[in-house]
């Protein structure tokens, strides 16, 4: 059962856009997350924004420049399974497939992935938590093997998606749109830490909505892969994950771009780890290396001290596949 | 007539099932129905004070329920302590304190929202470390609800003068059910008369527990069972108490009341299998000939008693294993904690000691430095072998056939032997577990239980068997047609299955302790042989064919109808006092050999393969079996590497399928199932016995062994997640791990 | 609001609230029972039914969302007294226990199946990863499912 809303479906973007704009709407993309939240009380709305009629919002295509044009209501599954996704950025084809369940693959779309509320039992639980207004980050002190071990400041959330540290690796630019204008805002601006905003995990303002995403066309000699480590084989969240794009030339490493899932806010690059990389040749040595770099200053709380390990295991296999021949660009 | 026992006859429930047209408690309605729901507690312990209503909230059309409204405010199992709703105190979290009916399901949550509890927190107790030490007492002075004591030869003193003595402390985790379809049930009032459908194992367990509420007799209660999604034991005890709530809102409001629970609120309030520690020391020969053993069992029971004395028992008659030895003490005791009462799951207690006395088996392996396997044929036991409460084992002993089938068709010994497996960045381990499962009440229980059975001879060749036995997903209606379609010597389409309604069927016992086929079979077999007898009289008599003879009886109510008591075996005795005899009439045995594949970057665990060998006796229906052992077998993974139940403050922090992780299609590994049948001489169907919580044994020990192959780490503690794999592993790299 | 849409190949007007389940216009507006709730969140699958021939979640599918649409449901794969070589194999290799699980199970293996051919175990298995069985162990539904697709295999050759 859910508690009462309005319900809109408009037929423009326009619209929807001014729909949005009033204080208590939500827009409806899969639905997979907001129909939980709402249901639980995770937040509240006035009135709920169906999308499901906006033809521009959806598909998969290439641009003039050789990149990739998503739409926010792309499915995970119309990603996983896109011939272009998957030749040419097999980072983002595995984080949309490792992200769910096949039904729920079927459902949520790659907005809703990338904007979706955090998982922390304490958020979602019945908790005043700072993060929905409360006073105190009740996983600080309380169980947090699952939390942050990177970027936490009055809240340990870690970021959900499996999507979004693939799009922050390969450099993708976020479209955003409200009533009054649209918008680009690179991936990797598009989260935000505790520190400077605890109530939300992304820079939109009311009423803004992610349109579109803009993916550059893949570097030359890129490899890319997304690694994710969880406990059961389908529908877990992420205990750490990595979003790696390596390009190598010449058998050197000339540009990588590393991005961990679910031990950060927000997806976290690991700027240390890829300058390790550069210059040198992607091998055991330098996977290591990397690794060791990747979790530095990881701040990790009394119960996930293992994510640090975890992290160093996790990035060092993904970069050793990455270095075998066999691994498609 | 061909028989049908030992045939994969199509399953009789399959088709409605298939097609979406059988009926659970949620697809039912009546006119005039309201929906119901719960109000509980926010806090782990407690002074009610009272509970506030919103003024501001329109009240009408809701019918709210208070312990105020209750006849006699008790759940009638083995004591009477658990209140239908709190009255004076909360003793756990999500403890039921109110009710709330009403037409509209949005209304309804809106209602519950405006009941608030006046409660005054008190402080609680909410492990067993702090039940023992009892800082605080919450039940009697020491918080201790039961103990057992069991000796066998010298008991503890055999220790002294043992060769090699070996000590080991073993924990589990509670583990949620997590049946697919959450408690329900759909109740209404005919006059005095009051009427419950819904999701349940034990009709007779229900009925009771409305018997003593409302102080009706045994005809004013009507008990039946609807399409049951999975019990898994879950649905033994608990189902009492749904019904109770949906009853008092039906008398108060007037009207048929469904209460069903969101899955949420299932697992944040209903049992779970209780979290346990195991401390055991054992002695024995150099070359492994195991002498002496001692073990402490201490199980959380939670906060109310419930089934918590009889699961103790089973798990302490269970924590020697299946092993021969010559001295035994087990002490064991059962203390109350402030989180909701841990009550009956698949296995009832067993399978948290045999984890323990199965990792305890390969430390002392890897103390003598002999093969896991090797030591355990050594002292698997045997026919003629007695057990710790001095049974002695006369027939039906597969264990060692088991451990050999299993480990031949695993091919166990050159795996092993090879060493982990390390390809890249995984590597590969086997690990082997012995276990055993006693089948049937304990000791005297099915003496006392009496449990009856009728088969009717019908009309037009028919017969039905009525029997309070559920089928919950196991078979037994198909295995029981079965069985008395051989018995009757008619076709199994000429059998039908009264639904359990306590109005209709008689009082088999519950759908429990893997009884339903051996004992509850074995008298469906008895009637229904001795119908085929009266037929067979009849016909000569008359002289007449069978089905003319069949068709006579059939239309003479005093002899269309046999019903049958238990009989218990001759010979079989147990001492209640001593806690000596004979515990089960017989048990099952088993083997499993599991492979894993271990990420050693990331501690991910994969079962890759499973063999298990059980010896059920005679399998009266092969693939339901199979069905059985692989279901238990699964759980057993998903208890062993996934299933962690986090709390904090006594409250669930993981009560979704989201974060309470259960094994996927992904996450099985391939089974491969074998069944061994060493006939029990009085099982029905040829010699069945017990099956349906024997799997539940023996797959976390084997799993924790065959990771302990891959990657040396000894782990001892339920479940093995990546974040334990790499406590441990840090642990061992500091020196700081377990010998 | 009203909103038509096809369900099982009928054409259906439905009154619903706009923020209705799909899945309780199934089971209540429309009475087809045979699609179960099983946690309401997305995450066992009891509830999966084909929207427009792709298996989804019913719980977290807004009614309103499917007008125009076609829906699918277990009721829609075959009867009891006629079932599917794909319903008849789940059951007699096991695949069916307490059967909660099952409508779901099969929805997702009739997709699975509609793509024609055999899949393997682990194709099964992956389009599987979303109906969570807490009775069989999937071994069995596994089985059933292959051998369905073996069944509908021979068929096609009989009837081409």
């Amino acid at each position: 059962m859910l508690p009462s809303f309005s319900y809109a479906r408009p037929r423009t973007l326009k619209d929807a856009l001014t729909r949005l704009s009033a204080s208590g709407a939500h827009p409806h993309a899969g639905g997979t997350d907001l129909l939980g939240c709402l249901r639980d009380g995770v937040f509240d709305a006035r009135e709920v924004v169906s999308l499901s009629d906006l033809a521009e919002l959806r598909g998969i295509a290439r641009t003039k420049d050789g990149g990739l044009r998503i739409g926010a209501l792309a499915t995970l599954a119309e990603l996983a399974r896109h011939p272009d996704v998957v030749s040419r950025y097999p980072v983002l084809a595995q984080g949309a497939a490792a992200a769910a369940s096949p039904q729920l693959r079927n459902q949520g779309t790659v907005g809703g992935n990338v904007c979706q509320r955090p998982r922390c039992w304490y958020f979602r639980g019945d908790f005043l938590c700072a993060r929905k207004g409360g006073e105190l980050c009740y996983a600080e002190n309380g169980e947090n093997e699952y939390h942050a071990i990177f970027g936490g400041s009055g809240c340990h959330i870690v970021h959900p998606s499996d999507t979004a540290p693939a799009l922050v690796a390969l450099g993708a630019t976020a479209v955003v749109a409200s009533a009054k204008g649209s918008r680009r805002v690179p991936m990797e601006k598009l989260f935000v830490l505790p520190a400077v905003d605890i109530h939300h995990e992304t820079v939109l303002a009311p009423g803004e909505l992610v349109t579109e995403i803009l993916v550059p066309p893949p570097p030359p000699g890129a490899r890319s892969l997304y690694r994710k480590v969880r406990s059961r084989a389908a529908w877990d969240f992420a205990l750490a994950g990595v979003a790696a794009v390596v390009s190598v030339a010449d058998g050197k490493v000339t540009n990588a771009r590393l991005v961990l899932s679910g031990v950060a806010p927000v997806p976290w690059r690991v700027p240390g780890a890829e300058r390790a990389l550069a210059g040198k040749p992607l091998d055991a040595a330098s996977a290591a290396v990397a690794a060791r770099a990747a979790v530095e200053g990881a701040a990790p709380l009394a119960g996930n001290g293992y994510k640090v390990d975890l992290v160093r295991g996790v990035v060092e296999e993904a970069l050793t596949v990455l270095a075998t021949p066999a691994t498609p660009a | 007539m061909a028989p049908v026992v030992g045939q994969a006859v199509p399953r009789v429930d399959g088709p409605a099932k298939a097609s979406g047209s059988a009926r659970y408690v949620d697809d039912l309605t009546r006119p005039g129905m309201l929906f119901g729901a719960t109000l509980r507690s926010p806090v782990p312990r407690g002074r009610l004070l009272g509970v506030d209503r919103d003024p501001s909230f329109d009240w009408s059309g809701v019918t709210v329920v208070t312990a105020a409204d209750v006849p006699v405010n008790v759940v009638a199992t083995i004591e009477r302590d658990q209140p239908v709703l709190a009255a004076g105190e909360v003793r756990h979290v999500a403890e039921p304190i109110a009710l709330v009916a009403c037409e509209d399901r949005l209304r309804l949550e809106r209602a519950l929202a405006h009941l608030t509890p006046r409660i005054e927190p008190l402080p609680a107790v909410l492990t067993i470390g702090e039940a023992l030490e009892a800082r605080t007492a919450i039940h009697g002075a020491d918080n201790v609800m039961k103990r057992y004591a069991i000796t066998k030869g010298r008991g503890r003193d055999g220790l002294t003068g043992c060769e090699v003595v070996v000590t080991g402390r073993y924990e589990t985790g509670a583990q949620e059910h997590v049946y697919i379809e959450p408690q329900g049930m759909l109740a209404w009032w005919e006059g005095d008369d009051a009427h419950v459908v819904g999701s349940l194992q034990c009709p007779y367990y229900v009925q009771k527990g409305i018997k003593t509420v409302f102080g009706l007799a045994d005809d004013g209660v009507d008990v039946t069972q609807a399409t049951t999604g999975g019990g898994f034991g879950g649905k033994e005890e608990y189902p009492t108490v749904v019904a109770l709530h949906a009853l008092l809102l039906a008398r108060k409001s007037g009207r048929p009341v469904k209460l069903v629970y969101g899955r949420k609120e299932d697992v944040e309030a209903t049992t779970k299998r209780h979290p346990s520690v195991v401390e055991i020391t054992t002695g024995c020969d150099r070359d492994g000939t195991f002498r002496a053993f001692a073990a402490r069992v201490v199980f959380d029971g939670g906060a109310y008693v419930t089934l918590t004395p009889v699961v103790l028992s089973r798990g302490a008659l269970h924590a020697t294993g299946p092993y021969r030895w010559d001295d035994v003490s087990v002490e064991a005791l059962a203390v109350a904690t402030n989180t909701p009462p841990n009550g009956a799951f698949r296995g009832f207690g067993a399978p948290q000691t045999q984890w323990a006395v199965e990792r305890h088996v390969d430390r002392i392996a890897r103390t003598l430095d002999l093969d896991p396997l090797d030591l355990r044929l050594r002292n698997l036991l045997r026919s003629g072998d007695t057990t710790a409460t001095g049974q002695l084992l006369a027939e039906s002993v597969g264990a060692q056939r088991c451990a050999d089938e299993a480990t031949w068709a695993s091919g166990y010994r050159n795996r092993r032997g090879a060493g982990p497996v390390v390809a890249g960045r995984t590597a590969r381990g086997v690990g082997v577990a012995c276990f055993w499962h006693g089948a049937g009440f304990t000791g005297s229980g099915e003496r006392y239980l009496k449990g009856r059975v009728a088969v009717d001879l019908l009309p037009g060749g028919q017969a039905r068997i009525r029997t309070a036995s559920t089928d919950i997903g196991q078979g037994t209606e198909t295995v029981f047609r079965q069985i008395a379609a051989d018995a009757l010597g008619v076709p199994m389409a000429s059998v039908d299955f009264a639904i359990p309604s306590t109005r209709v069927v008689p009082d088999s016992g519950p759908t429990v302790a893997s009884r339903t086929v051996m004992v509850v079979g074995s008298i469906v077999e008895a009637a229904a042989r001795e119908l085929a007898e009266r037929v067979g009289r009849e016909a000569e008599r008359s002289g007449s064919t069978r089905a003319e003879a069949h068709e006579r009886l059939a239309g003479t109510p005093a002899l269309a109808t046999c019903e049958k008591q238990y009989e218990p075996p001759p010979g079989l005795a147990w001492d209640d006092a001593t806690y000596t005899g004979d515990a089960y009439p017989v048990f099952g045995w088993g083997c499993d050999v599991a492979e894993v594949e271990v990420d050693l970057d990331t501690f991910e665990t994969k079962v890759t393969g499973f063999w298990t060998a059980v010896d059920v006796g005679r399998a009266i229906h092969p693939v339901l079996c199979a069905g059985q052992v692989e279901g238990g077998t699964l759980q057993a993974i998903g208890w062993a590497l996934t299933e962690k139940l986090v709390t904090r403050g006594g409250k669930v922090l993981n009560p979704r399928m989201t974060d309470y992780i259960v094994p996927t299609s992904l996450d099985a590994p391939p089974f491969t199932t074998l069944l061994v049948e060493e006939p029990y001489s009085r099982g029905p169907g040829g010699g069945a016995k017990g099956v349906g919580e024997l799997p539940m044994d023996g797959g976390a020990p084997a799993i924790a062994a065959a990771v302990e192959h891959a990657t040396s780490l000894v782990l001892d503690r339920l479940p093995l997640l990546p974040e334990d794999l790499f406590e441990a592993s840090g642990a061992a790299r500091s020196g700081g791990g377990p010998a | 609001m009203r909103i038509v849409l096809t369900v099982n190949g009928a054409v259906r007007e439905v009154d619903v609230a706009p923020v209705a389940r799909l899945l309780d216009v199934i089971r209540e507006t429309l009475g087809l029972t045979g699609t179960k709730e099983g946690c309401g969140e997305g995450e066992c699958g009891a509830c999966t039914v084909l929207l427009d021939g792709t298996p989804v979640n019913s719980c977290l599918v807004a009614a309103a969302q499917c007008a125009g649409r076609s829906v699918v449901t277990v009721e829609g794969l075959g009867s009891a007294e006629r079932l599917s070589a794909l319903q008849e194999e789940l059951v007699s290799h096991g695949g069916a226990q307490c059967g909660i699980c099952t409508p779901g199970v099969l929805v997702s293996a009739a997709a699975l199946l509609s793509r024609g051919g055999v899949p393997t175990d682990a194709e099964v298995r992956e389009a599987l990863a979303g109906n969570i069985c807490r009775c069989t162990g999937y071994q069995k539904i596994v089985d059933g499912v292959r051998a369905a697709a073996v069944r509908n295999a021979a068929a096609a050759r009989g009837a081409s």
